[in-house]
This record gives C-alpha cells, sequence and structure tokens, in this order.
C-alpha cells in the first residue's frame, strides 16, 4: 500500500439479501478472507440484486476492492469519527423541514 | 452529504433514481406502482483487535443471564401481525401527516437496517466468542424490526429497495468506544422513545392513528437489552468511564439530546395527532435515559438548568434557519447553532457514583 497510491484487488463474494418479513437484511461476504480496512472501497459488480418481498437471495459475484493510500486510511482514522451521530435512531432524516 | 433514503419524498425523484438504477426487479409489474425507496445504510470499521481482547471475565454472571435472556428471544412471536393490526387508511390520511409519519417509518427502518448491517460486520470480524454472540443476537433482532417496519412501509405503498450493495461503497472508521457510546445511548434513548409514546396512546388511544403503536412496548424491550449489553460492556474496562472520557460521554450526551431535540421538531403534524407536545417528549425522554444512564455513566447532564430548554430552541431555531439560507445568512445560522451548543454543553453536570451492580429492569 503507498503512502499516495490506491490499489485494486478482486475479490469472489457471496451477496445475501433477505426481504423477507422476518428479517430484512443485506450482506456481502469475501470468499477469499479479503479484509476491510477504514477508507476501502467496494464496488460489487453486475447487476443490482432484488429480493423480491418475501424471498432471500443469495448471489455469488465478484467485487473490486479499490485499498485506499496510506494517507487516506490515516485520514479516515482521524475524521470517520465525526460521522459517528449516525449511529442514532432518529438522526437519520437530513430535511430540517419535511 | 450522502443522499439519504429518507431525503427521498417525492415520487418523481423516486421514479427518477428508479430509472437511473434499472431497477430489474422479478416482481417489478406490482412493484411499479410503488414508490421505490433505497435503502442506505452506511459501512464502517472498527479496531476489531481491541474488541477481540474485550473480557466479559468481570461481569460473567451479568453477562450470561443477559446473553441467555437474548438467546431464549422472548420476541419471537411478537413481531407478527394479528388481530390488533387495524386497517389503515392511508389514502384518508391527511396529507401533511402522511408525508411525516412515512419519514418517520423510512428513517427508522434505515436505522435499524444500519444498526444490522453494522452488528453483523462486528460479528463477522470479530473472534472472542462471547462478543461475536452478542452481535449476532443484536443484528438479528434489528434486522427483525426493519422487516416489521418495511411491511408497514408496503402496506403505504412504499416499497424498499436494497440495490444498494451492488453500488460502490466507502467504509469509514469509528473507534470502538465511540461505537459503545453512541449506540448504547442510541438504545436506551430508544427505549425512552418508544416506551414514552407507548404509555401515552395507553392513556389516550384516540390519538394511535396507526396500529404500529401497539407493537412498541415488547420492541422497546430489545433495545433495552440491548444497552444492557453495551453497559456490561464499558463495565468491563474501567478506563471507558474516567478521566477524559468523561467529557467525551458528555460530548455524546448532549449531542444525542440536541439531535432528538431538532429531528422532532421537524415533525410537527406528526406530534400533533399523536397528541403530544415535542418539548414534553424530549424532557421525559431525557429525564428517563438519565436516569438509566446513571447505571453506567459518572454524569448526567442538568436537563433543569434553565440553560438548557433555552438554548435547545436557540438550536432548533438556528438549525430551521440553516436549511433555507445561504451564504453569509447560512454562515451565521452555523455560528448561531454551534454557540448554542456550547451553551448546551459548558452547564455543569451533575455527578454521581456508578453502583456496583450494572443490571436495570425496564421499569417504565
Amino acid at each position: 500500500m503507498g503512502l499516495l497510491t490506491k490499489e485494486f484487488e478482486r475479490a469472489p463474494c457471496t451477496v445475501e439479501i433477505s426481504h423477507k418479513f422476518e428479517s430484512l437484511h443485506a450482506h456481502v461476504r469475501f470468499n477469499n478472507g479479503a479484509v476491510i480496512h477504514p477508507g476501502d472501497e467496494v464496488q460489487v459488480h453486475g447487476p443490482e440484486i432484488m429480493a423480491p418481498f418475501g424471498e432471500i437471495v443469495s448471489e455469488d459475484r465478484e467485487a473490486t476492492i479499490i485499498r485506499a493510500s496510506k494517507l487516506e486510511q490515516l485520514w479516515t482514522r482521524l475524521t470517520g469519527d465525526f460521522e459517528v451521530m449516525e449511529l442514532c435512531e432518529f438522526s437519520f432524516s437530513e430535511e430540517v423541514t419535511l | 452529504m450522502n443522499k439519504h433514503t429518507s431525503d427521498i419524498t417525492d415520487a418523481e425523484e423516486s421514479l427518477a433514481l428508479q430509472q437511473a438504477q434499472s431497477v430489474a426487479d422479478s416482481d417489478a409489474a406490482t412493484e411499479l406502482a410503488m414508490q421505490n425507496t433505497l435503502l442506505t445504510p452506511r459501512f464502517y470499521t472498527t479496531d476489531f483487535d481491541e474488541m477481540d481482547r474485550i473480557d466479559v471475565t468481570p461481569v460473567r454472571a451479568e453477562w450470561d443471564d443477559l446473553i441467555a435472556d437474548m438467546v431464549a428471544d422472548p420476541n419471537k412471536g411478537h413481531f407478527k401481525k394479528n388481530e390488533d393490526w387495524d386497517h389503515v387508511d392511508w389514502d384518508g390520511m391527511e396529507p401533511e401527516l402522511k408525508k411525516e409519519f412515512l419519514d418517520f417509518l423510512i428513517s427508522s427502518c434505515t436505522a435499524e437496517f444500519s444498526g444490522c448491517v453494522l452488528y453483523k460486520e462486528m460479528k463477522r470480524r470479530g473472534s472472542n466468542s462471547d462478543i461475536t454472540q452478542l452481535f449476532q443476537l443484536m443484528a438479528r433482532d434489528e434486522a427483525r424490526h426493519a422487516g416489521f417496519i418495511n411491511d408497514a412501509l408496503r402496506e403505504a405503498g412504499v416499497a424498499v429497495n436494497l440495490g444498494f450493495l451492488t453500488q460502490k461503497k466507502k467504509y469509514t472508521y469509528f473507534r470502538p468506544k465511540f461505537i459503545y457510546y453512541a449506540t448504547y445511548l442510541s438504545e436506551k434513548i430508544g427505549y425512552a422513545r418508544y416506551i414514552t409514546i407507548f404509555r401515552h396512546l395507553e392513556a389516550n388511544p384516540q390519538h394511535r392513528f396507526h396500529p404500529i403503536f401497539k407493537w412498541f412496548e415488547e420492541w422497546c424491550g430489545d433495545e433495552f437489552r440491548h444497552g444492557e449489553a453495551f453497559a456490561l460492556l464499558m463495565k468491563t474496562d474501567p478506563k471507558l468511564t474516567r478521566g477524559f472520557n468523561v467529557f467525551w460521554i458528555k460530548f455524546f450526551l448532549t449531542a444525542v439530546y440536541g439531535t432528538m431535540y431538532v429531528r422532532d421538531h421537524q415533525r410537527p403534524a406528526f406530534h400533533k395527532a399523536l397528541g403530544v407536545d415535542p418539548d414534553w417528549y424530549a424532557h421525559e425522554v431525557f429525564t428517563k435515559t438519565s436516569k438509566m444512564t446513571e447505571q453506567i455513566f459518572p454524569i448526567t447532564l442538568d436537563i433543569e438548568h434553565p440553560r438548557w430548554q433555552r438554548n435547545l430552541e436557540r438550536l432548533q431555531k438556528a438549525n430551521v434557519d440553516m436549511a433555507g439560507a445561504t451564504g453569509l445568512k447560512k454562515i451565521g445560522a452555523q455560528v448561531r447553532a454551534g454557540m448554542a451548543f456550547v451553551a448546551l454543553f459548558t452547564i455543569p453536570v451533575k455527578k454521581h457514583q456508578a453502583p456496583a451492580s450494572v443490571r436495570l429492569e425496564p421499569v417504565y
């Protein structure tokens, strides 16, 4: 990993989307053990995966991991904390007046 | 700022987004008529090694009790529609109320969903079995809540789009302790918010304009247990609630209370329909939350201080002014918001001794 350069790597992954009444969730799992670090970007290739209501869809796909540069990783570690308020249940509406 | 699902309120924008993403939904025919709302949770990383080093030995007995309770899953059968789910007249709903209530549901669904993504990531990346088990259980609850809200949205003709996974997404970073403070508070304040509405509607059922509120009592039990788990996690490391970290705790308390106050005041029609004065509601929720957080935090905010309410109102006003303004006016509003926050933050705190045993029971 360079100080300023980004690196690209490919990783096989499994995408699971559950659009069921009992559980609404969606996850990406890398099948080669790839680990994501602060500032990295992930792009799953292929068309959008849609699960019709009531179904769980699981697909094997290819993903590109765009590794953050050393500097960007450091920057994300330093500044990411400021966004922590996003974790609060009521803080999602950006509009001040609806 | 990223475009958030809850930003999308008009059908045209949703449609444009839908086309842009060329949705290939197998259920397209039925879904087309629905307003399409793309869920856009954020993705996080943290110091997973640090989380793996957590040792729950000092709180083992309480920890095992709590986990056993979560494994037993008291709410397993709760999130089902039954005869209590009355018919909702979405078409007859006053447009302003409908808009605000949909925003409430969408933002709640996004929040539950994001919680699920965060917890699941921690579960997957960790190797400490106590911690991964906890996060797995919490992810289960959040996904269940999100599914339940999603169903209420479907009834209203709003389809949630989970296509975000194939979009490029960037992972940000939070320090573990910030996750503890923020999620602990978020879960506890979530409990206080749900139970306050539930009790109010129990006493004033004529204001219950949607059946989902009937589910809030058991629902908030999950929030309560999640909060308990974070309290125990913090108890394992006394440094988290000492020294300079007390400053961070004060910061999070002020920021979370302030944010809630501002956001709730954005939904006047929603609160009016519930028959709830948002100022009364905020005070009630802060009082309950403060009482609960005494279980682990060495300080609580002095919400009876004369500067408290006055500056919450200034913060809210500045926030409204900020939205419509540009240039100098916007900067002016930002400065006023900053000053209001500082005025809130500098109110002297109430100090107290944290009890030896952390665990609480939901009593409200």
